[in-house]
Protein backbone atom coordinates (compact mmCIF):
# COMPACT_ATOMS: atom_id res chain seq x y z
CA UNK A 1 0.00 0.00 0.00
CA UNK A 2 2.78 2.39 0.92
CA UNK A 3 4.41 1.66 -2.39
CA UNK A 4 1.38 2.85 -4.32
CA UNK A 5 1.12 5.96 -2.19
CA UNK A 6 4.71 6.93 -2.74
CA UNK A 7 4.39 6.15 -6.44
CA UNK A 8 1.34 8.42 -6.70
CA UNK A 9 3.05 11.15 -4.68
CA UNK A 10 6.15 11.11 -6.81
CA UNK A 11 4.13 10.95 -10.02
CA UNK A 12 2.05 13.93 -8.89
CA UNK A 13 5.24 15.91 -8.33
CA UNK A 14 6.52 14.92 -11.76
CA UNK A 15 3.23 15.94 -13.33
CA UNK A 16 3.97 19.47 -12.10
CA UNK A 17 7.38 19.16 -13.74
CA UNK A 18 5.79 17.76 -16.87
CA UNK A 19 3.47 20.76 -17.00
CA UNK A 20 6.45 23.05 -16.56
CA UNK A 21 8.41 21.37 -19.34
CA UNK A 22 5.39 21.15 -21.60
CA UNK A 23 4.64 24.84 -21.18
CA UNK A 24 8.18 25.83 -22.04
CA UNK A 25 9.21 23.22 -24.61
CA UNK A 26 5.94 21.97 -26.03
CA UNK A 27 3.88 25.11 -26.11
CA UNK A 28 6.23 28.06 -26.21
CA UNK A 29 8.81 26.15 -28.24
CA UNK A 30 11.68 27.15 -25.97
CA UNK A 31 13.69 23.96 -26.06
CA UNK A 32 15.19 23.88 -22.61
CA UNK A 33 17.21 20.96 -21.28
CA UNK A 34 17.75 22.65 -17.93
CA UNK A 35 14.36 22.30 -16.27
CA UNK A 36 15.79 19.87 -13.69
CA UNK A 37 18.13 22.64 -12.55
CA UNK A 38 15.18 24.90 -11.74
CA UNK A 39 13.46 21.95 -10.05
CA UNK A 40 16.60 21.49 -7.94
CA UNK A 41 16.83 25.12 -6.93
CA UNK A 42 13.22 24.96 -5.71
CA UNK A 43 14.03 21.82 -3.72
CA UNK A 44 17.17 23.24 -2.13
CA UNK A 45 15.47 26.50 -1.19
CA UNK A 46 12.57 24.79 0.56
CA UNK A 47 14.98 22.37 2.24
CA UNK A 48 17.14 25.22 3.48
CA UNK A 49 14.21 27.30 4.76
CA UNK A 50 12.61 24.37 6.60
CA UNK A 51 15.82 22.88 8.03
CA UNK A 52 16.83 26.21 9.47
CA UNK A 53 13.29 26.83 10.69
CA UNK A 54 13.19 30.16 8.93
CA UNK A 55 9.57 29.79 7.93
CA UNK A 56 6.88 27.17 7.59
CA UNK A 57 6.09 25.09 4.53
CA UNK A 58 3.64 27.29 2.61
CA UNK A 59 5.64 30.52 2.75
CA UNK A 60 8.78 28.51 1.91
CA UNK A 61 6.99 27.16 -1.16
CA UNK A 62 6.07 30.69 -2.14
CA UNK A 63 9.65 31.90 -1.73
CA UNK A 64 10.97 28.95 -3.75
CA UNK A 65 8.41 29.48 -6.50
CA UNK A 66 9.11 33.19 -6.69
CA UNK A 67 12.82 32.51 -6.86
CA UNK A 68 12.37 29.90 -9.59
CA UNK A 69 10.16 32.26 -11.58
CA UNK A 70 12.98 34.79 -11.60
CA UNK A 71 15.60 32.12 -12.27
CA UNK A 72 13.73 30.54 -15.15
CA UNK A 73 13.11 33.91 -16.76
CA UNK A 74 16.80 34.69 -16.39
CA UNK A 75 18.04 31.42 -17.88
CA UNK A 76 15.56 31.43 -20.75
CA UNK A 77 16.46 35.00 -21.66
CA UNK A 78 19.02 33.76 -24.18
CA UNK A 79 16.16 31.89 -25.91
CA UNK A 80 14.35 35.17 -26.33
CA UNK A 81 17.35 36.55 -28.19
CA UNK A 82 18.73 33.59 -30.12
CA UNK A 83 16.45 31.10 -31.74
CA UNK A 84 15.89 27.39 -31.26
CA UNK A 85 19.03 25.45 -31.98
CA UNK A 86 21.41 27.80 -30.26
CA UNK A 87 19.38 27.82 -27.12
CA UNK A 88 19.56 24.04 -26.68
CA UNK A 89 23.31 24.39 -26.32
CA UNK A 90 22.97 27.34 -23.95
CA UNK A 91 20.53 25.53 -21.70
CA UNK A 92 22.73 22.43 -21.78
CA UNK A 93 25.48 24.62 -20.35
CA UNK A 94 23.15 26.03 -17.71
CA UNK A 95 22.23 22.51 -16.62
CA UNK A 96 25.89 21.49 -16.28
CA UNK A 97 26.62 24.68 -14.38
CA UNK A 98 23.74 24.02 -11.99
CA UNK A 99 24.89 20.45 -11.35
CA UNK A 100 28.39 21.72 -10.63
CA UNK A 101 27.01 24.19 -8.09
CA UNK A 102 24.72 21.63 -6.45
CA UNK A 103 27.66 19.23 -6.14
CA UNK A 104 30.36 21.60 -5.00
CA UNK A 105 28.67 24.25 -2.89
CA UNK A 106 28.92 22.09 0.21
CA UNK A 107 27.88 24.80 2.66
CA UNK A 108 24.59 25.45 0.90
CA UNK A 109 23.60 22.15 -0.70
CA UNK A 110 25.57 19.60 1.28
CA UNK A 111 27.50 18.85 -1.89
CA UNK A 112 27.46 15.35 -3.30
CA UNK A 113 26.33 13.99 0.06
CA UNK A 114 23.12 15.92 -0.26
CA UNK A 115 20.87 17.30 2.46
CA UNK A 116 19.40 14.69 4.80
CA UNK A 117 16.73 15.26 7.43
CA UNK A 118 14.51 17.76 5.65
CA UNK A 119 11.45 18.30 7.86
CA UNK A 120 8.09 17.14 6.53
CA UNK A 121 5.62 19.59 5.08
CA UNK A 122 3.15 21.32 7.36
CA UNK A 123 -0.12 23.00 6.60
CA UNK A 124 -1.69 25.55 8.94
CA UNK A 125 0.39 24.38 11.91
CA UNK A 126 -0.28 20.68 11.33
CA UNK A 127 2.64 18.48 10.30
CA UNK A 128 1.93 16.11 7.44
CA UNK A 129 3.89 13.00 8.27
CA UNK A 130 1.92 10.02 7.07
CA UNK A 131 2.24 9.01 3.45
CA UNK A 132 -1.53 9.31 3.16
CA UNK A 133 -1.40 12.99 4.06
CA UNK A 134 1.50 13.58 1.71
CA UNK A 135 -0.17 11.99 -1.24
CA UNK A 136 -3.20 14.20 -0.67
CA UNK A 137 -0.96 17.27 -0.52
CA UNK A 138 0.88 16.38 -3.70
CA UNK A 139 -2.18 15.29 -5.63
CA UNK A 140 -3.84 18.53 -4.51
CA UNK A 141 -0.90 20.54 -5.79
CA UNK A 142 -1.00 18.55 -9.01
CA UNK A 143 -4.70 19.27 -9.40
CA UNK A 144 -4.10 22.98 -8.89
CA UNK A 145 -1.31 22.88 -11.44
CA UNK A 146 -3.50 21.05 -13.94
CA UNK A 147 -6.34 23.54 -13.54
CA UNK A 148 -3.93 26.44 -13.99
CA UNK A 149 -2.46 24.81 -17.10
CA UNK A 150 -5.90 24.14 -18.53
CA UNK A 151 -7.00 27.72 -17.91
CA UNK A 152 -3.85 29.07 -19.51
CA UNK A 153 -4.26 26.88 -22.57
CA UNK A 154 -7.82 27.87 -23.25
CA UNK A 155 -7.17 31.58 -22.70
CA UNK A 156 -5.83 33.96 -25.35
CA UNK A 157 -2.44 33.47 -23.73
CA UNK A 158 -2.40 29.82 -24.78
CA UNK A 159 -3.38 30.70 -28.32
CA UNK A 160 -0.70 33.35 -28.43
CA UNK A 161 1.95 30.86 -27.33
CA UNK A 162 0.86 28.37 -29.96
CA UNK A 163 1.05 31.07 -32.59
CA UNK A 164 4.51 32.08 -31.39
CA UNK A 165 5.72 28.50 -31.65
CA UNK A 166 4.54 28.41 -35.24
CA UNK A 167 5.76 31.77 -36.45
CA UNK A 168 7.20 34.41 -34.18
CA UNK A 169 7.57 36.95 -36.91
CA UNK A 170 3.93 36.70 -37.89
CA UNK A 171 2.92 37.20 -34.26
CA UNK A 172 5.03 40.35 -34.08
CA UNK A 173 3.44 41.49 -37.33
CA UNK A 174 0.05 40.97 -35.71
CA UNK A 175 1.06 43.56 -33.15
CA UNK A 176 1.82 41.27 -30.24
CA UNK A 177 4.70 41.49 -27.82
CA UNK A 178 6.46 38.16 -28.42
CA UNK A 179 9.12 38.80 -25.81
CA UNK A 180 6.61 39.43 -23.05
CA UNK A 181 4.63 36.29 -23.87
CA UNK A 182 7.77 34.17 -23.80
CA UNK A 183 8.89 35.69 -20.51
CA UNK A 184 5.45 34.94 -19.06
CA UNK A 185 5.66 31.32 -20.23
CA UNK A 186 9.10 30.95 -18.71
CA UNK A 187 7.82 32.48 -15.47
CA UNK A 188 4.89 30.06 -15.26
CA UNK A 189 7.18 27.12 -16.02
CA UNK A 190 9.50 28.34 -13.26
CA UNK A 191 6.67 28.50 -10.75
CA UNK A 192 5.60 24.94 -11.58
CA UNK A 193 9.15 23.57 -11.40
CA UNK A 194 9.93 25.44 -8.18
CA UNK A 195 6.88 24.20 -6.33
CA UNK A 196 7.54 20.68 -7.58
CA UNK A 197 11.02 21.01 -6.08
CA UNK A 198 9.64 22.04 -2.72
CA UNK A 199 7.22 19.12 -2.61
CA UNK A 200 9.96 16.74 -3.67
CA UNK A 201 12.32 17.87 -0.90
CA UNK A 202 9.73 17.52 1.86
CA UNK A 203 8.40 14.23 0.48
CA UNK A 204 11.78 12.47 0.30
CA UNK A 205 13.30 14.36 3.27
CA UNK A 206 16.61 13.86 1.49
CA UNK A 207 17.88 15.49 -1.69
CA UNK A 208 21.17 15.27 -3.54
CA UNK A 209 22.42 16.57 -6.90
CA UNK A 210 21.64 13.32 -8.75
CA UNK A 211 17.93 14.16 -8.74
CA UNK A 212 18.53 17.42 -10.56
CA UNK A 213 21.15 16.56 -13.16
CA UNK A 214 21.08 16.34 -16.94
CA UNK A 215 19.59 12.83 -16.77
CA UNK A 216 16.68 14.28 -14.82
CA UNK A 217 16.18 17.01 -17.42
CA UNK A 218 16.17 14.41 -20.16
CA UNK A 219 13.71 12.31 -18.18
CA UNK A 220 11.39 15.35 -18.11
CA UNK A 221 11.69 15.76 -21.85
CA UNK A 222 11.03 12.05 -22.30
CA UNK A 223 7.88 12.38 -20.21
CA UNK A 224 6.62 15.17 -22.43
CA UNK A 225 7.50 13.33 -25.62
CA UNK A 226 5.95 10.04 -24.50
CA UNK A 227 2.89 11.61 -22.88
CA UNK A 228 2.36 14.11 -25.64
CA UNK A 229 3.31 17.71 -26.16
CA UNK A 230 0.95 20.63 -25.60
CA UNK A 231 -1.87 18.76 -23.93
CA UNK A 232 -2.89 18.43 -20.32
CA UNK A 233 -3.48 14.70 -20.71
CA UNK A 234 -0.01 14.24 -22.14
CA UNK A 235 1.56 16.03 -19.18
CA UNK A 236 -0.21 13.64 -16.81
CA UNK A 237 0.22 10.37 -18.68
CA UNK A 238 3.95 10.83 -19.32
CA UNK A 239 5.09 11.07 -15.69
CA UNK A 240 2.75 8.34 -14.42
CA UNK A 241 3.95 5.98 -17.12
CA UNK A 242 7.67 6.65 -16.97
CA UNK A 243 7.80 6.56 -13.18
CA UNK A 244 6.18 3.14 -13.27
CA UNK A 245 9.02 1.92 -15.44
CA UNK A 246 11.58 1.35 -12.63
CA UNK A 247 8.94 -0.65 -10.75
CA UNK A 248 8.18 -2.74 -13.80
CA UNK A 249 11.90 -3.36 -14.18
CA UNK A 250 12.04 -4.72 -10.63
CA UNK A 251 9.40 -7.27 -11.59
CA UNK A 252 11.62 -8.53 -14.37
CA UNK A 253 14.51 -10.23 -12.72
CA UNK A 254 17.52 -8.09 -13.56
CA UNK A 255 20.42 -7.42 -11.21
CA UNK A 256 20.18 -4.11 -9.35
CA UNK A 257 23.64 -3.16 -10.58
CA UNK A 258 22.42 -2.80 -14.14
CA UNK A 259 18.89 -1.62 -13.33
CA UNK A 260 19.84 2.05 -13.47
CA UNK A 261 21.65 1.63 -16.76
CA UNK A 262 18.75 -0.37 -18.18
CA UNK A 263 16.39 2.45 -17.22
CA UNK A 264 18.47 5.05 -19.06
CA UNK A 265 18.64 2.71 -22.02
CA UNK A 266 14.89 2.37 -22.10
CA UNK A 267 14.37 6.13 -21.82
CA UNK A 268 16.70 6.58 -24.77
CA UNK A 269 14.96 3.93 -26.85
CA UNK A 270 11.56 5.45 -25.98
CA UNK A 271 12.68 8.92 -27.05
CA UNK A 272 13.95 7.69 -30.39
CA UNK A 273 10.98 5.41 -31.02
CA UNK A 274 8.41 8.07 -30.23
CA UNK A 275 10.16 10.69 -32.31
CA UNK A 276 10.26 8.31 -35.26
CA UNK A 277 6.93 6.57 -35.02
CA UNK A 278 4.65 8.67 -32.87
CA UNK A 279 5.91 12.25 -32.58
CA UNK A 280 2.64 13.36 -31.05
CA UNK A 281 3.15 11.07 -28.03
CA UNK A 282 0.35 9.04 -26.52
CA UNK A 283 -2.06 11.92 -26.05
CA UNK A 284 -0.62 15.02 -27.54
CA UNK A 285 0.48 16.89 -30.58
CA UNK A 286 3.70 16.82 -32.54
CA UNK A 287 6.54 18.44 -30.64
CA UNK B 1 -3.79 66.00 -47.51
CA UNK B 2 -0.12 65.21 -47.82
CA UNK B 3 2.36 63.16 -45.85
CA UNK B 4 0.12 60.35 -44.69
CA UNK B 5 3.06 58.00 -44.93
CA UNK B 6 6.40 59.31 -46.01
CA UNK B 7 9.81 57.74 -46.34
CA UNK B 8 12.85 59.91 -46.78
CA UNK B 9 16.35 58.92 -47.82
CA UNK B 10 16.13 55.26 -46.84
CA UNK B 11 19.41 53.35 -47.08
CA UNK B 12 19.67 49.63 -46.38
CA UNK B 13 22.66 47.41 -47.15
CA UNK B 14 23.01 43.69 -46.67
CA UNK B 15 26.74 43.20 -46.70
CA UNK B 16 27.83 44.53 -50.08
CA UNK B 17 24.33 44.59 -51.51
CA UNK B 18 22.59 47.94 -51.36
CA UNK B 19 18.94 47.00 -51.10
CA UNK B 20 17.69 50.56 -50.74
CA UNK B 21 19.56 53.62 -51.96
CA UNK B 22 18.31 57.08 -51.10
CA UNK B 23 14.78 55.82 -51.38
CA UNK B 24 12.06 58.42 -50.78
CA UNK B 25 8.34 58.28 -51.45
CA UNK B 26 4.98 59.18 -50.00
CA UNK B 27 1.68 57.37 -49.77
CA UNK B 28 -1.57 59.29 -49.64
CA UNK B 29 -4.45 58.52 -47.38
CA UNK B 30 -7.36 56.57 -48.76
CA UNK B 31 -5.64 55.49 -51.94
CA UNK B 32 -4.37 52.22 -53.30
CA UNK B 33 -0.72 52.65 -54.06
CA UNK B 34 1.07 49.86 -55.90
CA UNK B 35 4.74 49.27 -55.43
CA UNK B 36 6.17 47.71 -58.58
CA UNK B 37 9.60 46.96 -59.93
CA UNK B 38 11.74 44.00 -61.00
CA UNK B 39 12.82 41.32 -58.55
CA UNK B 40 15.36 42.62 -56.08
CA UNK B 41 14.22 46.21 -56.48
CA UNK B 42 13.70 46.46 -52.72
CA UNK B 43 9.93 46.24 -52.44
CA UNK B 44 9.80 43.80 -49.56
CA UNK B 45 12.71 45.59 -47.91
CA UNK B 46 10.59 48.74 -47.87
CA UNK B 47 7.82 46.79 -46.12
CA UNK B 48 10.30 45.48 -43.58
CA UNK B 49 11.55 48.98 -42.86
CA UNK B 50 8.11 50.56 -42.54
CA UNK B 51 6.87 47.83 -40.19
CA UNK B 52 9.92 47.91 -37.95
CA UNK B 53 11.31 44.48 -38.85
CA UNK B 54 14.40 46.05 -40.33
CA UNK B 55 16.21 49.14 -39.15
CA UNK B 56 17.47 51.24 -42.07
CA UNK B 57 21.11 52.32 -42.05
CA UNK B 58 19.81 55.83 -42.51
CA UNK B 59 16.66 57.66 -43.49
CA UNK B 60 13.34 58.02 -41.75
CA UNK B 61 9.75 56.89 -42.09
CA UNK B 62 6.91 58.91 -40.65
CA UNK B 63 3.24 58.10 -40.40
CA UNK B 64 0.64 60.82 -39.92
CA UNK B 65 3.35 63.21 -38.84
CA UNK B 66 4.91 60.87 -36.27
CA UNK B 67 8.33 59.35 -36.82
CA UNK B 68 8.38 55.55 -36.74
CA UNK B 69 12.15 55.38 -36.36
CA UNK B 70 13.28 52.87 -33.78
CA UNK B 71 9.76 51.66 -33.04
CA UNK B 72 9.18 47.94 -32.52
CA UNK B 73 6.82 46.05 -34.87
CA UNK B 74 4.09 45.81 -32.24
CA UNK B 75 4.21 49.56 -31.64
CA UNK B 76 3.91 50.21 -35.35
CA UNK B 77 0.87 47.93 -35.56
CA UNK B 78 -0.62 49.85 -32.65
CA UNK B 79 0.07 53.07 -34.55
CA UNK B 80 -2.12 51.73 -37.35
CA UNK B 81 0.06 49.93 -39.90
CA UNK B 82 -0.27 46.19 -40.53
CA UNK B 83 1.34 43.99 -43.13
CA UNK B 84 1.03 40.65 -44.85
CA UNK B 85 3.87 38.46 -46.03
CA UNK B 86 4.62 37.21 -49.49
CA UNK B 87 5.02 33.71 -48.09
CA UNK B 88 1.84 34.16 -46.01
CA UNK B 89 3.26 33.09 -42.62
CA UNK B 90 -0.10 31.88 -41.39
CA UNK B 91 -0.36 29.75 -38.26
CA UNK B 92 -1.07 26.55 -40.16
CA UNK B 93 -1.91 24.42 -37.12
CA UNK B 94 -4.56 26.87 -35.96
CA UNK B 95 -8.01 27.39 -37.41
CA UNK B 96 -8.77 30.33 -39.67
CA UNK B 97 -10.73 31.87 -36.81
CA UNK B 98 -7.83 31.51 -34.36
CA UNK B 99 -5.47 33.08 -36.89
CA UNK B 100 -7.68 36.14 -36.87
CA UNK B 101 -8.26 36.17 -33.11
CA UNK B 102 -4.52 36.22 -32.44
CA UNK B 103 -4.29 39.45 -34.42
CA UNK B 104 -7.09 41.28 -32.61
CA UNK B 105 -5.66 44.07 -30.48
CA UNK B 106 -4.83 43.70 -26.75
CA UNK B 107 -6.96 40.96 -25.33
CA UNK B 108 -8.06 40.12 -21.81
CA UNK B 109 -6.34 36.91 -20.80
CA UNK B 110 -3.24 37.35 -22.86
CA UNK B 111 -1.44 37.32 -19.53
CA UNK B 112 -1.19 33.98 -17.71
CA UNK B 113 -2.22 35.43 -14.34
CA UNK B 114 -5.41 36.90 -15.73
CA UNK B 115 -6.08 33.56 -17.42
CA UNK B 116 -5.75 31.71 -14.11
CA UNK B 117 -7.35 34.10 -11.67
CA UNK B 118 -10.13 35.65 -13.75
CA UNK B 119 -11.28 32.72 -15.88
CA UNK B 120 -14.91 33.79 -16.15
CA UNK B 121 -14.01 37.30 -17.17
CA UNK B 122 -11.60 35.91 -19.75
CA UNK B 123 -14.20 33.47 -21.10
CA UNK B 124 -16.69 36.30 -21.49
CA UNK B 125 -14.19 38.47 -23.31
CA UNK B 126 -13.31 35.48 -25.50
CA UNK B 127 -16.88 35.15 -26.69
CA UNK B 128 -16.83 38.75 -27.78
CA UNK B 129 -13.49 38.30 -29.52
CA UNK B 130 -14.78 35.31 -31.40
CA UNK B 131 -17.70 37.35 -32.70
CA UNK B 132 -15.38 40.14 -33.68
CA UNK B 133 -13.09 37.74 -35.54
CA UNK B 134 -16.09 36.18 -37.27
CA UNK B 135 -17.09 39.60 -38.55
CA UNK B 136 -13.61 40.08 -39.99
CA UNK B 137 -13.70 36.65 -41.63
CA UNK B 138 -17.14 37.36 -43.01
CA UNK B 139 -15.82 40.61 -44.41
CA UNK B 140 -13.20 38.85 -46.51
CA UNK B 141 -15.61 36.06 -47.43
CA UNK B 142 -14.17 33.30 -45.26
CA UNK B 143 -16.90 32.94 -42.65
CA UNK B 144 -17.75 29.46 -43.88
CA UNK B 145 -14.17 28.29 -43.36
CA UNK B 146 -13.79 29.76 -39.86
CA UNK B 147 -13.32 26.44 -38.10
CA UNK B 148 -11.12 24.83 -40.71
CA UNK B 149 -7.44 24.48 -40.12
CA UNK B 150 -5.34 26.70 -42.32
CA UNK B 151 -3.67 23.73 -43.95
CA UNK B 152 -7.04 22.73 -45.39
CA UNK B 153 -7.73 26.08 -47.01
CA UNK B 154 -7.03 26.70 -50.68
CA UNK B 155 -4.18 29.02 -51.58
CA UNK B 156 -6.63 31.75 -52.50
CA UNK B 157 -8.41 31.38 -49.18
CA UNK B 158 -5.10 31.53 -47.37
CA UNK B 159 -4.31 34.80 -49.12
CA UNK B 160 -7.66 36.21 -48.05
CA UNK B 161 -6.89 35.07 -44.52
CA UNK B 162 -3.64 37.04 -44.45
CA UNK B 163 -5.65 40.14 -45.33
CA UNK B 164 -8.17 39.27 -42.61
CA UNK B 165 -5.35 38.98 -40.10
CA UNK B 166 -4.10 42.42 -41.09
CA UNK B 167 -7.60 43.86 -40.82
CA UNK B 168 -8.10 42.30 -37.39
CA UNK B 169 -5.31 44.46 -35.96
CA UNK B 170 -7.52 47.47 -36.66
CA UNK B 171 -4.81 49.08 -38.79
CA UNK B 172 -5.90 51.75 -41.26
CA UNK B 173 -2.86 51.36 -43.49
CA UNK B 174 -2.40 47.86 -44.87
CA UNK B 175 0.83 46.77 -46.51
CA UNK B 176 0.06 43.79 -48.72
CA UNK B 177 2.94 41.80 -50.16
CA UNK B 178 1.82 40.26 -53.47
CA UNK B 179 -1.78 39.51 -52.46
CA UNK B 180 -2.64 38.42 -56.02
CA UNK B 181 0.33 36.27 -56.97
CA UNK B 182 -0.34 32.65 -57.80
CA UNK B 183 -4.10 33.01 -57.79
CA UNK B 184 -6.64 31.60 -60.20
CA UNK B 185 -8.72 34.07 -62.21
CA UNK B 186 -11.70 33.68 -59.89
CA UNK B 187 -9.62 34.15 -56.75
CA UNK B 188 -7.95 37.11 -58.39
CA UNK B 189 -11.27 38.83 -58.99
CA UNK B 190 -12.29 38.10 -55.43
CA UNK B 191 -9.19 39.65 -53.89
CA UNK B 192 -9.30 42.70 -56.19
CA UNK B 193 -12.92 43.28 -55.23
CA UNK B 194 -11.92 42.97 -51.58
CA UNK B 195 -9.12 45.52 -51.94
CA UNK B 196 -11.47 48.01 -53.58
CA UNK B 197 -14.04 47.45 -50.88
CA UNK B 198 -11.44 48.07 -48.18
CA UNK B 199 -10.51 51.31 -49.91
CA UNK B 200 -14.13 52.43 -50.02
CA UNK B 201 -14.30 51.76 -46.28
CA UNK B 202 -11.48 54.19 -45.66
CA UNK B 203 -8.43 51.95 -45.59
CA UNK B 204 -5.23 52.98 -47.27
CA UNK B 205 -3.39 50.23 -49.11
CA UNK B 206 0.22 49.91 -50.16
CA UNK B 207 0.46 46.86 -52.36
CA UNK B 208 3.45 45.07 -53.83
CA UNK B 209 2.23 43.62 -57.10
CA UNK B 210 3.77 42.05 -60.18
CA UNK B 211 0.67 41.48 -62.23
CA UNK B 212 0.26 44.55 -64.47
CA UNK B 213 -3.39 43.72 -65.08
CA UNK B 214 -4.02 43.84 -61.34
CA UNK B 215 -2.04 47.05 -61.02
CA UNK B 216 -4.02 48.65 -63.82
CA UNK B 217 -7.29 47.67 -62.22
CA UNK B 218 -6.72 48.63 -58.62
CA UNK B 219 -3.95 51.22 -58.39
CA UNK B 220 -4.63 54.93 -57.94
CA UNK B 221 -0.93 55.50 -58.01
CA UNK B 222 2.11 53.44 -58.88
CA UNK B 223 5.56 53.71 -57.36
CA UNK B 224 8.20 52.24 -59.64
CA UNK B 225 11.21 50.97 -57.78
CA UNK B 226 14.50 50.04 -59.40
CA UNK B 227 17.71 49.02 -57.66
CA UNK B 228 16.49 50.29 -54.33
CA UNK B 229 15.54 53.70 -55.61
CA UNK B 230 12.21 55.30 -56.53
CA UNK B 231 12.55 55.68 -60.26
CA UNK B 232 9.14 56.98 -61.20
CA UNK B 233 5.69 57.56 -59.86
CA UNK B 234 2.40 58.16 -61.58
CA UNK B 235 -0.88 56.67 -62.61
CA UNK B 236 -0.82 53.06 -63.84
CA UNK B 237 -1.25 54.34 -67.42
CA UNK B 238 1.72 56.66 -67.15
CA UNK B 239 3.96 53.97 -65.71
CA UNK B 240 2.91 51.22 -68.08
CA UNK B 241 3.18 53.39 -71.18
CA UNK B 242 6.71 54.51 -70.34
CA UNK B 243 8.95 52.41 -72.61
CA UNK B 244 12.04 52.94 -70.46
CA UNK B 245 10.27 51.49 -67.41
CA UNK B 246 8.79 48.63 -69.39
CA UNK B 247 12.27 47.81 -70.57
CA UNK B 248 13.56 47.62 -66.99
CA UNK B 249 10.56 45.72 -65.83
CA UNK B 250 10.32 43.12 -68.55
CA UNK B 251 14.01 42.53 -69.12
CA UNK B 252 16.16 45.43 -68.13
CA UNK B 253 19.29 43.38 -68.70
CA UNK B 254 18.73 43.06 -72.42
Amino acid sequence: MDFWLSYATLAAIYVLLGLSTNLLVGIAGIFSVSQAAVFGVGAYIVAYLLMNEIMSFLPAMLVASAFCVALNVLITLPALRVSGDYFVVTSFGIQLLATAIFTNWTAGTGGANGLPGIPPADLFGKTLESSGQLVVLCLGAMALGCVAFWLIMRAPFGRLLRAIREDELAVAAAGKNVLRAKVSAAAMAGAFAGSAGGLYATFLSFIDPSSFDLDASILLLTMVVVGGARTLAGSIIGPFLLLALPQILTLIDIPTTIAAAARQLIYGVLLIAFMLFRPQGLAGEKL
Amino acid sequence: MSEYLSATGLEVSFGGLRALQDCSFTVERGRITCLVGPNGAGKTTIFNVITGFLRPDSGTVSFQGTSLDGMKPQAIVAAGIARTFQNLRLFVDLTALDNVIVALPAQTGEEPLAAIFRPLHVAQAQTKRREEAMRVLDHVGLAARAHDHVRNLSYGEQKLLTVARGLATGAELLLLDEPASGLSAAALDQIMALLRRLQSEGKTLLVVEHNTRVVQQIADEVLFLHQGHLMARGTPEQIISDPALADIYFGGAI
